[in-house]
């Protein structure tokens, strides 16, 4: 039996390990006096959520709560539960973290889960706990897709995590290298990470005020089995590393982030995509997808790995079979120059441009905060229970932004930013 | 930072198995479709999981699972600012309440270190407390009510293995108090089920006799105790198992030992002196000596931990008045071992005790029919706590008053007075 280890692996940097943690809570959710905070984490990241702990009652915190998640458990539903038990998930525990939300905390996610864990068990079992969960998950997911309040994700490298990406190294080494790349991609294997992300956030907030200069109505993406013009929503902004949150604290939802995106038109997106990168989805790899868009909707859509769990997605609602993220990634990114795949969308869509099946964020829009969800969907945002980001950049990707006269701009020339 | 790292080669595998098996079967007698809220230290997480592997078994639609950390509980003492601790997550205690009221069958594993917090402020210890527990009720009501079926089991955490077992090396310590919670929680033996029919069939004798006498009173005497306990109008003795209002028969406590019932909040009088330590929030009290005058506490000291003590005697009116009487005779397995546990679940298992606080509605005579207003009127008692205290010991005899005055041995030196 293995006994989920309390203290961090000595191949984990400890003085990394915690500057993650203060970058987290200083950078990531700029955590405010008083203010709670929810935590979630897989009780494998015990070390790091201990000191995320540590540094939000050092910035005031109000009260932390942690809510750990663990995969021998999720596992033994799949090997002992009965079949029912699949169409069911904890309403009641989604519902609290609403209202945690509604009354102002923040809420933290630390990842690192195994993303394997469910290959080789039921794929229509894992569709339905799936749909059941985002299902009973969505009324804390509005909050946080709404960005009601400051929040923030992590990752933890978990061993089983590691030995995915390092299968042929022996587990110290796996769990070594994965921290290593980890703290580099966090930016906080400097002298001075808040400093850095200060920085970097300026940096993606250029890009974002020329994008949303431009104007364009469509982005052309080119290259090895892609031919796809994305259009992009009336009234859509883009946005990239820091944002501010209704609650009027400024935050950084994702650690590493790379992207600027904004939301596409669901119904003007036509062409064919090809991903350049394995797609980590419901525990199983999806890898060589290919997708046919008319009209916006996805008409065709084949994996030549994990298709099986692809094509339940697209039937889990409509609105899964059209896209309602785009994000512009240059293929120079720290992810993509570490030439890892991690089988993480919160890594692997930092190392290439993307597109996302599923929920639109409203923040994405000309003052989101402002527009009902029928004014959304009027400028041509998507809605959906699930958001699953797939690559569709590489060094081979030349982007184009189209404006409404129908003049041609280059955005990115191989994968690297043109303007 | 404390390394806690619990050899886990020093917990027999085997018996924590059964352990797990058993909280499932006996303790929650789990029903298929069902969901399960876990509350467990993560030091337990070797023994969730096994309950979550036998809970699915029978038939769990989805095991919940929220974990404390004594780590994370101490950083708010270290570094949490002065205006955190009357913060609670009122949202996560509604959200178990909310299941339980949706049948969600609820198990509590203890594991506590029981001096975490001996070392911080009282007052924020006090705090903090006040604010878990006002947050805490709607879900501690489904329990105290058994609205539905719920059980407490116990994992031998490292830091509550070093507080009983301070002198030896921490696999010792580990081993010999995973050791005692199997022996106590029966499950030491193959048959631990059948183990735990013929043990609640015991309890339900006893229980049965005394429903059957109907005292008004119970009279203890032994050294620096004298003190007379009226029993509610309409109390009902129970032990070992129960039924819960979703019409589920389960075990509430393993191990349990007691049979209890609910006496007169107004009709307490005498003195008594505890014979155990108590351990609250992290923190130990010992040498408690109280005095009661129409069932309100008048007089209270304890020589360790008297500030903790009158912190809780201050959360509330209802602090200060009983809500449980119970019976555990001296010769039973956890008085038996000796050791001290520092954990209500084992102590109150090894001697008769009172508890200050909320009273348990099953513990009247269709309880469960009965409202708020006429279980007060009974005698029954309404606070934010429920704080056993341990009153037993082999010195201490117990007499049950008739109405019509007539005084009849319940136990003589420790023990059961009456041949079953």
């Amino acid at each position: 039996m293995t006994t989920p280890s309390q203290h961090a692996s000595p191949f984990i940097d400890p003085v990394k390990l915690d500057k993650l943690a203060e970058t987290a809570i200083k950078i990531g959710l700029q955590l405010q006096p008083g203010q709670d905070l929810v935590l979630t984490s897989p009780v494998s990241a015990l070390p790091l959520a201990r000191l995320v702990v540590e540094h939000a009652y050092k910035a005031g915190a109000g009260l932390v709560t942690p809510i750990f998640t663990d995969d021998h458990i999720t596992l033994s539903r799949y090997l002992h539960g009965r079949d029912a038990g699949f169409d069911r998930a904890a309403g009641w525990l989604y519902e609290g973290m609403a209202k945690a939300f509604s009354n102002n905390a923040a809420r933290l996610a630390i990842r690192g889960d195994d993303p394997a864990l469910l290959s080789g068990q039921d794929v229509t079992a894992a569709a339905r706990a799936d749909l059941a969960y985002f299902s009973a998950y969505k009324p804390a997911q509005d909050k946080i897709q709404n960005f009601d309040m400051n929040w923030t994700i992590i990752v933890y490298p978990d061993l089983a995590w590691a030995k995915q990406i390092f299968p042929g190294e022996d587990d110290d080494v796996a769990v070594a290298k994965l921290a290593s790349a980890i703290f580099s991609i966090s930016r906080v294997d400097v002298g001075d990470p808040l400093a850095n992300w200060t920085a970097h956030n300026a940096q993606l907030h250029s890009r974002t005020e020329w994008l949303n200069g431009q104007r364009f109505r469509d982005l052309h993406f080119g290259g090895p089995g892609t031919d796809l013009t994305v259009g992009l929503a009336d009234g859509h902004l883009w946005i990239g590393g820091a944002t501010t949150a209704r609650n009027g604290v400024t935050c950084n939802p994702n650690i590493p982030s790379e992207e600027v995106f904004t939301t596409p038109h669901a119904y003007r997106v036509h062409g064919h995509a090809s991903s350049t990168k394995p797609l980590s989805c419901r525990g199983a790899v999806i890898d060589e997808i290919f997708m046919r868009f008319d009209g916006g909707r996805v008409v065709e859509a084949s994996a030549r790995r994990g298709n099986d769990v692809l094509q339940n997605l697209l039937d889990s609602d409509e609105g899964t079979r059209r896209i309602g993220e785009v994000a512009l990634v240059p293929h120079s990114s720290p992810v993509s120059q570490s030439g890892l795949l991690f089988f993480n969308t919160l890594y692997d869509e930092n190392a290439a441009s993307h597109i996302a099946l599923g929920q639109c964020y409203s923040q994405c829009f000309v003052e989101g905060a402002s527009l009902s969800r029928d004014q959304i969907q009027a400028q041509g945002g998507n809605m959906s229970v699930n958001h699953i980001d797939w690559m569709i950049g590489s060094g081979g990707i030349d982007v184009d932004g189209i404006d409404d006269a129908g003049q041609r701009a280059p955005v990115m020339r191989n994968g690297e930013w043109a303007y | 930072m404390t390394i806690h790292h619990v050899p886990s080669y020093a917990v027999d595998p085997v018996k924590l198995d059964r352990l797990a098996e058993l909280a499932i079967r006996v303790g929650l007698q789990f029903q298929p479709g069902q969901d399960l809220v876990v509350s467990s230290p993560i030091s337990a997480t070797p023994l969730v999981r096994r309950i979550a592997v036998h809970a699915y078994k029978a038939g769990a639609s989805v095991v919940t699972s929220i974990y404390s950390d004594d780590e994370i509980t101490l950083a708010r003492f270290d570094h949490g600012h002065e205006q955190s601790f009357d913060h609670a997550a009122d949202w996560l205690y509604e959200g178990i309440a909310k299941a339980c009221s949706n049948n969600a069958a609820r198990l509590i594993i203890f594991g506590d270190n029981p001096t975490l917090l001996s070392n911080q402020d009282p007052a924020k210890v006090a705090r903090s407390a006040k604010a878990n527990a006002t947050a805490a009720l709607p879900a501690r009501e489904n329990i105290m009510n058994s609205r539905v079926n719920w059980s407490v089991v116990a994992y031998p955490d490292l830091g509550w293995a070093r507080k009983v077992f301070p002198t030896v090396s921490d696999d010792i310590a580990v081993k010999m108090l995973a050791d005692e919670i199997f022996a106590a929680s029966r499950v030491d033996r193959d048959d631990a089920i059948g183990a735990w029919k013929l043990h609640n069939a015991i309890l339900k004798e006893r229980t049965n006799w005394l429903n059957g006498q109907a005292f008004r009173d119970l009279h203890f005497v032994g050294p620096g105790t004298d003190l007379t306990v009226g029993l509610a109008d309409g109390h009902n003795w129970i032990g070992g198992a129960a039924i819960a209002g979703n019409g589920v028969t389960y075990n509430p406590n393993i191990p349990t030992e007691e049979v209890f019932t609910t006496p007169h909040a107004r009709r307490v009088s005498g003195y008594v002196r505890s014979t155990k330590p108590l351990s609250f929030q992290g923190a130990l009290i010992d040498e408690i000596s109280v005095s009661f005058e129409e069932g309100r506490i008048v007089h209270a000291k304890a020589a360790k931990g008297n500030d903790v003590l009158h912190k809780i005697l201050d959360i509330d009116e209802g602090a200060r008045r009983l809500g449980e009487v119970a019976l555990v005779p001296d010769s039973s397995m956890i008085s038996k071992s000796g050791v001290l546990f520092y954990n209500t679940l084992f102590d109150e298992n090894a001697s008769s005790h009172i508890a200050l606080g909320q009273s348990f509605s099953h513990c009247f005579v269709d309880g469960r029919c009965l409202t708020p207003e006429e279980i007060k009127q009974r005698g029954g008692n309404s606070s934010l706590i429920h704080v056993d205290w341990m009153i037993g010991s082999g010195d201490v005899d117990v007499d049950g008053l008739t109405a019509d005055g007539r005084s009849i041995p319940v136990f003589r030196k420790g023990e059961w007075a009456y041949g079953p």
